[in-house]
């Protein structure tokens, strides 16, 4: 290492440069190029998403990224680190997409091992599994195996043990599959929490809507190659048009009225162009607001708020 | 997507899976002569130790059958003798002593330091195969009953030389010969030997000595002068202190050399207990 | 260091509470257990038809024989069979990606899977051994109470002190049979022999794709280190006259394949005779460092291994 007098620039994240992937397909005689070179870039703080269809490699950047596989040809690197280097995943938590544990352990015990193995011992670490235990709602389940668990409580579980070392960068592969919408919402919360308390997150999803909620800066994938890349603003917003919320009703004498008005600003348009509506809720939206407000007699503990 | 082979480079870089190959090559070629060094050795030291494992001939393998054989090559060599060796008393029960002695053998040869086999197997033979063969209701001649009864005691005492030649330090072995020779061969001067040499080995029994010298009274060899030269032997290599010990237990040594000195009319002055 | 070592450490009892908790691995131990116990029954079946002198000799044979042949069998059926689905069960249900996600090097996954095994095997042989001394415990009670038996047959025998002594002499081989310290010795050899073939099934799995493949060629390399010693004498000294082919075959066999018949003289040391304990130590030494070997290749191969 050089020693240098110019300030070093923080380092991304997550940062790839030409990262390329291919398995040998031998019995087909062909190469599949899971992920063909990819440059990325994630700056620390940030929410990012990976979009794209089931085998458009959103799942292959995580694991490159991870190192957990070595990529063919190209670069990654984690903070500025190899991320096969093990300060690299000191800083790095997973929720993998299925749940990647030890059925026949309980939620203590599941915490207590990958905490271990993290290197959080002792006092510090059963107060680590408290805190945990409390922030993803898993006090019922705690001291039950993990194969008795609903997919829901895997995810939780899998949150926790993603947190217990305290990273600063977590990869989430798809959070919020299978779950249900209560609980989703819960995840969502969390990632916004997460980014508050300065963290990055990156996960892969198909509900784009979730992702329309979180994230900062998305990738959209497609055949191994990255295709779109940029902030939701800036991807989302057409480049056309304007729209105006008012929380007031308007009758269709008032209607007409403000057309007039708006043609008298200079602003064309016939009946196509400007539309009246009501605001819409989204189905989640009215979901949630139905479901909370009731408690479930069934749960032991009032669900987490 | 997928694009032909020909077209791209795949899999582990070359070089990766070269290093790897040349580390494992590395590794296993430091280990090699070493562990061949070591294993002599090892197998040096067995050799002297005389445990060597039987090797597994053709001929062992056709006699044992493969489901053994199996047994043998898996390091379960002494439980494979132990399952041969339960053929043996169902053989004689069956009265099939060449069977038997095939049995008896093998069992020997799996395990030639196991000393239970040639001495049980000696046993078997020289005692109840020949006592059989003595009494064989379906052999009418006499003269050929006694040559039957002859070859199986012969047999047992082959079984227990090559025990004793393996295992030369159970008494057992030594002590079995010993009755052998004394009462099925009447060869009473052997046969004290044999029972000297037994008494001498751990673990043997105090009486066997004593056989030693009575191989030479009146009913076995009937030889006043070795006898008188047995008991004194035996008398002298004790201490002063087990020489009280086998006063006080009764023992019939001091009685027998007073006797034996009276009979023989020892002079005084040579005599262990004079007058 | 330190921390390695923990880490090895918490992966090792995770391997143990999963085997321990899997009902398999109980059936067996039960039934290992039973044999050790049934050893007695068959060494009732070798010894009609003789005098009571040598009677106990042989059934403390068949005792022995059967209870350490018990132990060896059932150890490394456990051994083969909970090494060769280690590294393939974390492969299929992927829990090896939320493993090696965490700050753990590949090389300490490995090694604390195989404390793991280890660990569970010294468990299983305890259980196993502490059955094996009971039954000899009670061969010996038995033992006694035959040798009394028989003087019993002469009245007022207690009175005479040569039959005394000897009697004593007679209890005193039995329990010298029964309450030989070479059996941990034995034991020793035993459990030594079952890592070895632990870190060869390890080895095979770093690269096998299917857990019968490990189990059938460790099977197999197992039986060929039994031949092993023969091979190796051969080579050594007929290498030059024999055809190209024999020499590889035999060669490769030699420099690559542990020499398991060595460890036979366990028979020697249950058929009573003395094994001094610097020969044990060096078959022992020998193990070791052969396990260690094994194992750093395992390490090299896995952490090249896609997964």
């Amino acid at each position: 290492m050089m020693e240098s007098s110019a300030p070093v620039a923080a380092p991304f994240a997550a940062e790839t440069v030409g990262l390329t992937k291919r398995y040998p397909l031998t019995w087909k005689r062909k190469v599949l190029v899971a992920l063909d070179r990819l440059d990325l870039q994630v700056r620390p703080g940030e929410v990012f998403g990976l979009l794209g269809p089931n085998g458009s490699g959103k799942s292959t950047t995580i694991k490159l990224l991870l190192g957990l596989i070595t990529p063919s040809e190209g670069e990654a690197r984690i903070f500025g680190l190899p991320p096969e280097s093990l300060e690299a995943r000191r800083r790095v938590g997973f929720l993998p997409e299925n749940p990647y544990f030890y059925g026949f352990l309980n939620g203590d015990e599941t915490l207590r091992f990958y905490g271990k193995i993290c290197g959080v011992t002792g006092a510090k670490l059963e107060k680590k599994i408290e805190d945990l235990i409390e922030l993803v709602g898993l006090q019922n389940g705690r001291e039950r195996p993990l194969r008795s668990y609903s997919k829901g409580m895997l995810q939780r579980i899998g949150l926790a043990q993603a947190l217990i070392h305290d990273p600063d960068l977590l990869f989430l592969d798809e959070p919020t599959a299978g779950v249900d919408p209560l609980g989703s919402s819960q995840i969502r919360d969390l990632i916004l929490q997460l980014k508050k308390m300065g963290k990055t997150v990156i996960f892969s999803s198909h509900l784009l809507e979730q992702v329309q909620e979180v994230a900062d800066r998305v990738a959209i994938f497609s055949l191994g190659k990255k295709v779109l890349e940029g902030s939701l603003e800036s991807l989302l917003t057409q480049n056309e048009g304007t729209q105006i919320n008012l929380s007031a009703d308007v009758s269709p004498e008032q209607q007409a009225r403000l057309v007039d008005a708006l043609k008298q600003a200079g602003i064309e348009g016939g009946a196509e162009a400007i539309r009246f509506t009501r605001p819409h809720l989204s189905l989640e939206q009215l979901y949630l607001r139905t479901v909370q407000t009731q408690a479930d007699p069934r749960a032991k503990n009032p669900p987490v708020q | 997507m997928e694009i032909p082979a020909s077209q791209m480079s795949t899999g582990l870089p070359l070089s990766r899976r070269l290093k790897r190959a040349v580390l494992v090559a590395l590794l296993l070629g430091l280990w090699a002569p070493f562990k061949i060094v070591w294993e002599q050795e090892i197998a040096r030291e067995q050799d002297f130790l005389r445990y060597r494992g039987i090797t597994m001939t053709r001929h062992l393998r056709d006699e044992l059958g493969q489901g053994l054989t199996i047994g043998v090559l898996s390091g379960m060599r002494s439980v494979v003798a132990d399952l041969v060796w339960l053929n043996v008393p169902i053989a004689w029960m069956n009265e099939e002593w060449f069977k038997m002695g095939g049995y008896i053998n093998l069992c020997i040869a799996l395990q030639p330091r196991a000393p239970i086999f040639p001495d049980m197997g000696g046993w078997e033979l020289a005692w109840n195969a020949s006592i059989a063969a003595k009494q064989d209701p379906t052999q009418p001649n006499v003269l050929r009953r006694l040559k039957a009864s002859r070859f199986w005691v012969e047999r047992g005492l082959e079984v227990y030389l090559r025990g004793i030649e393996n295992n030369p330090t159970y008494w057992r072995l030594w002590s079995d010969t010993a009755l052998l020779y004394d009462q099925r061969l009447k060869d009473y001067r052997t046969a004290s030997t044999y029972y000297l040499k037994a008494s001498e080995l751990p673990n043997a029994p105090v009486y066997l000595e004593r056989f030693s010298a009575i191989m030479f009274d009146a009913k076995h060899a009937n030889d006043d002068q070795a006898a008188y030269a047995g008991w004194v032997a035996l008398w002298e290599r004790l201490t002063p202190e087990q020489r009280k010990m086998r006063i006080h237990e009764g023992d019939r040594i001091e009685g027998e050399i007073r006797r034996l000195e009276q009979k023989l009319s020892i002079p005084n002055e040579k005599r262990v207990f004079p007058n | 260091m330190i921390s390695s070592l923990l880490r090895i450490i918490a992966i090792g009892r995770i391997t143990l509470t999963e085997a321990v908790r899997q009902k398999v691995l109980n059936v067996l131990l039960i039934f290992s257990i039973v044999l050790v116990g049934s050893s007695v029954a068959v060494s009732q079946l070798a010894t009609p038809g003789l005098d009571s002198a040598g009677l106990f000799d042989a059934q403390i044979k068949f005792v022995k024989d059967f209870g350490c042949g018990a132990i060896g069998l059932f150890g490394f059926f456990i051994a083969l069979l909970s090494t060769a689905q280690l590294i393939p069960q974390e492969l299929h249900n992927r829990t090896i990606y939320t493993i090696l996600a965490k700050p753990v090097r590949r090389s300490e996954f490995l090694l604390g899977k195989f404390l793991g095994i280890v660990l569970l095997l010294a468990l299983s042989v305890a259980l196993m051994s502490l059955a094996f001394a009971a039954t000899l415990y009670w061969q010996e009670i038995e033992g006694i109470h035959a040798t009394t038996a028989a003087y019993d047959g002469t009245p007022n025998w207690r009175a005479n002190p040569t039959a005394v002594n000897s009697y004593n002499h007679d209890v005193q081989l039995v329990i010298t049979q029964v309450r030989d310290p070479q059996i941990i010795e034995a034991v020793l050899l035993i459990f030594a022999k079952l890592v070895m073939t632990i870190s060869i099934a390890l080895l095979i799995s770093t690269f096998a794709t299917s857990s019968i493949f490990t189990i059938i060629t460790t099977f197999f390399i197992y039986l060929i280190g039994h031949m092993e010693s023969t091979a190796r004498e051969f080579w050594l000294a007929h290498g030059a006259d024999a055809s190209i082919w024999q020499t590889s075959l035999v060669g490769l066999i030699s420099l690559l394949v542990p020499d398991m018949n060595s460890f036979t003289i366990v028979d020697e040391i249950l058929a009573g005779n003395k094994v001094p304990w610097h020969h044990a130590l060096s078959l022992l030494g020998y193990a070791d460092v052969y396990i260690i070997v094994l194992l750093a290749v395992s390490i090299i191969i896995f952490d090249y291994r896609e997964i």
